[in-house]
């Protein structure tokens, strides 16, 4: 416990932790000190002198977001010298600023606007002419309108200290200085859009979302974005069925403020003129748009007709779809068609790791922990290219808790800027890496491990016993790609594994075959590929195969299919997803796009269809039988209900794991690159600047 | 006596009465002759909406929705779009492509003419709206925009490229 | 970029006297004797510095923004600067502006054709009980008159 000192706000007296800002402690008593500058988490600043407050025996008015309490002090945040230092800051503030609230994107969520309104003057003295610069854009997602700007250095301190990428900076002084970009006239960065997000005014505004509506007119709908696997929330605005703009409104969720360039920008696959939106059915060789019956009843028919002849069916499952619906697949699959041929991509070793833990429910990190860890080691991954949560988190750690990070890379990533000591590896040499860092991490009180999918296997396990033999508490994180990895394979999508990690035999079941020998197999009758692409570089062997395919979008796969189920995305269904560190998310209904279903509900009507009785597909019923049946999923329902994140313990024993490194194999995206999604956003592509290899030359460089 | 009083009395009330039918009968008349003779109104009467051009003719309104947010009946529906250099549409940086208003629901109470902060949207004088067919009470911008002044040009149209498409 | 031999000295000594992991603390003094050596703070400079130095550049447009004694575009020769702060004002330094401007032909941040001068209106450089004052590179020039600045003028045009 720190120490506690007494002190006087307006008369009450008050017990806070010694060295506490007075902003801070006031917030947490209900008193309101307004401030524009001051921003929970970044370097203090003091440019916007709005939290001026009275303190006793000094002579002036006192900033209170750098003020540190102190015993016996006596503030006064609710006098008239305050009132009238308030108004005549907001006056400064607005002498220059345009008074162009109705086209303004801001307006309505403005704090300027707010301020003004609560404690501005009403009127302003200065009669001149306002200095007008012209509006400037700075990539395809930022845009400048200088005039706008209050120069509270909120977007240059996020993206320097939270992001890292230092991308933004203040030139000239005085009354013309200016924030700019890195390159001059344009940026060069993430493009996360985080300068956007934290811009009090309007004089930071968005490419995609500038002057399409205002934010009262939006539905706002927090939901989890469906990119990558780091689970982060974004609160979708949607208005006549399109989503608009995204971002963390209410800095909710284990992300709070934070998102990157996808999450904020990657949405517009969801509106995208491509989107398959009949049912198709190949007839005479071509593809026709066909009735949902009709496209149910043949799919059904086939499926019936295989199993009565004992035929071979395969399931390729997705990375994106939510457990509801991965779970009645394999119960499709396995209940429906007594089938172990299920699998989906795979993209980090999971099932190994939770073997080597046997059974220790205290050893997965979550993305908190990220935050709180005294120290971290990284391993063959470039956090901040494929995980960006987890790259923020650790540096947040490092920016206020002094976290001491060690990275094991093959190439420079951004980690290194902060790291305590930064290790090349080849690939497949990580393991001799990490062991020379023995003694740093030995000397560790705790530990965090991130590693990538070039640990797998044997390696896993090789892992594992070394953070067991460094005798302090180690937690784990195995890095996956996508928004659902985790949970596709904790509802049991490989050939070789239950729901909850357990082998098929218990079932009575042999294990069936792998996406690769699927594809390889001449003699599959029928295969199921849900939103998932893979014969993108691979050929179907079965020449004959009856293919069908839930997808948004006709790729590659669904090209060569016979039926196409037009699917719904994330972003238009309920349900839950489990992210990276295996926490527990509940997907929101955002929108609804015109004939396409969830997959949950076109498993369910073809299972309905072949007269099986696979217990009803609504998520909710799902979800229930989930945290009945899959071991670890019997998380706090109030806690996913309210929007919070449920970490999901699927650890009681060993696995019999099958681990083949040619199955398990990262995607490798970028920021910019979200696999099929990724290339059906515009806005993604439009912002893509790095297209290069993961680990190429100059990525680093912003 | 109270005969007389009686009589005294309807007499009275009858002369009253009567002039001011009398009196009425020198004024000029205030019967409206509509259909056969354009009605008179007066000058604040809320009939349909007018929305305004500037005098180069662009269109005032910059599609902020404030109207639409102070609707008590919820039947002003906007869609906004940026103006670019090839397609000026109004003189703020933002138009409304869209600016739909439901008569059937419209109750005429100025509100959106109140909170217009460019004195975009007024009320006209015009009121013959009635129709069998409610689907023709939504009025489209086209129907609602003033006539342009003379010798204004309607804004070019040059190829629309969308924004973000590239830098 | 190449620097002469005793300013690299002078470089590696600065690096020396600022503690680990604040070498950017010499970006001021690095700018301003290499602007000494060029003339002024050129492109190949600034990125010149920024790798020295280990930080972005944009951090030095930053510095160079700030302080108006480093000038991204070259100076003449003579860099003439003339205070028309509040001493120097009521001492007549305005006056001597506008006789340093007709007499070299030049405005407020212009350079003669042959490059010898240029002109600069600044703020107070400290010399207020001597105004008005004005500095010719580096050197202070007390008690000036229009008719001393043009002595001063003509000897330095003839140092050529």
């Amino acid at each position: 416990m720190a120490e506690l000192v007494t002190l006087t706000i307006d008369g009450a007296q008050v017990q806070a932790e010694k060295g506490a800002l007075l902003i801070d402690v006031c917030k947490a008593r209900g008193i309101e000190i307004p401030a524009f500058c001051y921003y929970e988490g970044l370097a203090l600043q003091a440019a916007c002198r709005m939290c001026l407050v009275e303190v006793e025996k000094m002579p002036k008015l006192q900033p209170g977001c750098t003020l540190p309490v102190a015993e016996g002090m006596v503030v006064k945040t609710d006098t008239p010298v305050i009132h009238e230092a308030r108004k005549s800051m907001l006056e400064f503030l607005l002498a220059n600023h345009p008074l162009d609230c109705p086209v303004c994107d801001k307006g309505g969520e403005c704090e300027l606007q707010d301020m003004t309104f609560r404690y501005g003057l009403g009127e302003s003295r200065f009669l001149e002419n306002k200095h007008h610069v012209d509006e400037q854009q700075w990539s395809p997602v930022v845009f400048f309108d200088r005039p706008r700007c209050i120069l509270c250095y909120r977007c240059v301190r996020i993206c320097d200290e939270g992001v890292g990428v230092d991308a933004l900076g203040v030139v000239q002084r005085g009354v013309v200085s200016a924030i700019a970009p890195s390159h001059g006239d344009h940026l060069e960065c993430d493009e996360c859009g985080m300068c956007i997000d934290i811009c009090p005014v309007g004089a930071l505004t968005s490419g995609m979302y500038r002057y399409k509506t205002r934010p009262w007119e939006m539905n706002h709908v927090g939901t989890i974005c469906t990119h990558c696997s780091n689970g982060c929330k974004t609160t979708l605005g949607v208005r006549g069925g399109q989503v608009i703009r995204a971002n963390n409104r209410d800095h909710s969720g284990i992300n709070g403020e934070f998102l990157c360039v996808k999450g904020r920008f990657g949405w517009d696959f969801v509106n995208s003129t491509e989107r398959a939106q009949s049912p198709m059915l190949r007839t005479n060789g071509r593809l026709e748009p066909v009735s949902w019956s009709r496209a149910l009843m043949t799919v059904a028919r086939k499926l019936n007709e295989v199993k009565q002849r004992g035929g071979r069916v395969g399931f390729i499952a997705s990375n994106h779809t939510s457990n509801e619906e991965n779970y009645y697949l394999q119960k499709l699959a396995r209940q429906g068609l007594r089938s172990n041929n299920i699998d989906h991509h795979r993209t980090g070793d999971v099932v190994t790791l939770i073997d080597a833990l046997a059974g220790r429910t205290d050893a997965l990190a979550t993305v908190a922990d990220l935050y709180a860890a005294k120290a971290s080691l990284v391993i063959a991954s470039d956090l901040a290219q494929q995980q960006p949560l987890l790259h923020f988190q650790l540096r947040a750690n490092w920016r206020h808790h002094r976290s001491r990070t060690y990275v094991v890379t093959p190439g420079p990533v951004r980690e290194r800027k902060f790291a305590v000591k930064s290790l090349h590896a080849e690939p497949g040499r990580e393991l001799d890496a990490v062991e020379s860092l023995r003694d740093d991490l030995s000397k560790e009180p705790e530990l965090v491990i991130l590693f990538g999918d070039a640990i797998q296997g044997d390696a896993v396990r090789r892992l594992v016993a070394f953070g067991d033999s460094l005798g302090i508490p180690v937690k784990y994180v195995c890095l996956l790609d996508y928004s659902n990895s985790r949970g596709a394979i904790d509802m049991g999508l490989a050939p070789g594994l239950l729901p909850g990690y357990r082998p098929v035999a218990e079932a009575g079941l042999e294990p069936g075959m792998t996406i690769a020998e699927m594809l390889a197999d001449a003699s599959l009758d029928v295969l199921w590929v849900v939103g998932a692409n893979p014969l993108r570089n691979a050929r179907l062997a079965a020449e004959n195969a009856f293919v069908v395919v839930n997808e948004m979008f006709l790729a590659e796969t669904a090209q060569r299919a016979d039926v196409i189920f037009p699917a719904a995305s994330a972003y238009e269904k309920e349900g839950t997803v489990t992210n990276v560190c295996g926490e527990v998310q509940s997907l929101k209904k955002a929108l609804k796009v015109m004939g396409a279903k969830t997959d949950l509900e076109i498993f369910g009507l073809v299972a309905a269809e072949m007269g099986i009785d696979l217990g009803p597909f609504q998520p909710g019923a799902v979800f229930e039988e989930i945290r009945r049946e899959v071991r670890g999923y019997n998380v706090s329902l109030p806690v996913i209900a309210t929007g919070g994140a449920a970490q999901s313990v699927p650890l009681n024993g060993r696995v019999p794991a099958l681990t083949r490194a040619e199955l398990i194999q990262s995607a490798r995206d970028t920021l910019f690159t979200s696999g099929t999604l990724g290339r059906y956003s515009k806005n993604l592509t439009s912002v893509l600047e790095h297209p290069g290899k993961l680990y190429a030359s100059g990525i680093e460089t912003p | 006596m109270p005969k007389i009083n009686e009589i005294i009395g309807s007499a009275a009330a009858i002369a009253k009465g009567m002039s001011v039918t009398f009196r009425e009968m020198l004024n000029p008349s205030i019967t409206d002759l509509y259909p056969d003779a354009p009605p008179l109104f007066e000058e604040r009467y809320r009939g349909v909406h007018v929305l305004q051009r500037d005098e180069n003719g662009m269109e005032k309104c910059v599609a902020c929705f404030l109207c639409s947010a102070a609707c008590p009946s919820e039947c002003i529906y906007i869609e906004a779009a940026e103006n670019t250099d090839p397609k000026r549409i109004s003189g703020g940086e933002r138009y409304a492509s869209v600016y739909n208003i439901d008569y059937n629901r419209c109750i005429f109470c100025g509100y959106c003419v109140e909170a217009c902060p460019t004195d975009a949207i007024t009320h006209g004088h015009g009121f013959e709206i009635a129709s069998y067919n409610t689907a023709t009470l939504i009025y489209r911008k086209e129907q609602l925009l003033a006539p342009l002044p003379p010798g204004a040009q309607v804004p070019l149209v040059v190829n629309e490229e969308p924004v973000g498409a590239g830098h | 970029m190449t620097f002469s031999a005793e300013l690299e000295a002078r470089f590696a000594k600065m690096m020396q006297s600022y503690p680990p992991g604040r070498e950017r603390s010499a970006l001021v003094p690095m700018l301003l004797y290499a602007q000494d050596e060029i003339g002024h703070v050129s492109e190949a400079l600034i990125l010149e510095v920024a790798a020295r130095l280990n930080i972005s550049r944009l951090d030095v447009d930053e510095v160079i923004g700030y302080y108006s004694m480093l000038h991204k575009r070259p100076l003449g020769k003579y860099h003439v600067q003339v205070c028309t702060n509040i001493s120097c004002l009521l001492a007549g330094g305005e006056q001597l502006l506008e006789h340093a401007k007709k007499s070299l032909g030049i405005g407020h941040k212009e350079v003669t054709p042959d490059g010898q001068f240029s002109l600069e209106e600044v703020e107070c450089m400290g010399a207020c009980c001597w105004a008005p004052a004005l500095e010719i590179n580096y050197d202070f020039h007390h008690f000036v008159t229009p008719e001393k600045l043009d002595q001063l003028i003509a000897s330095l045009e003839k140092v050529q």
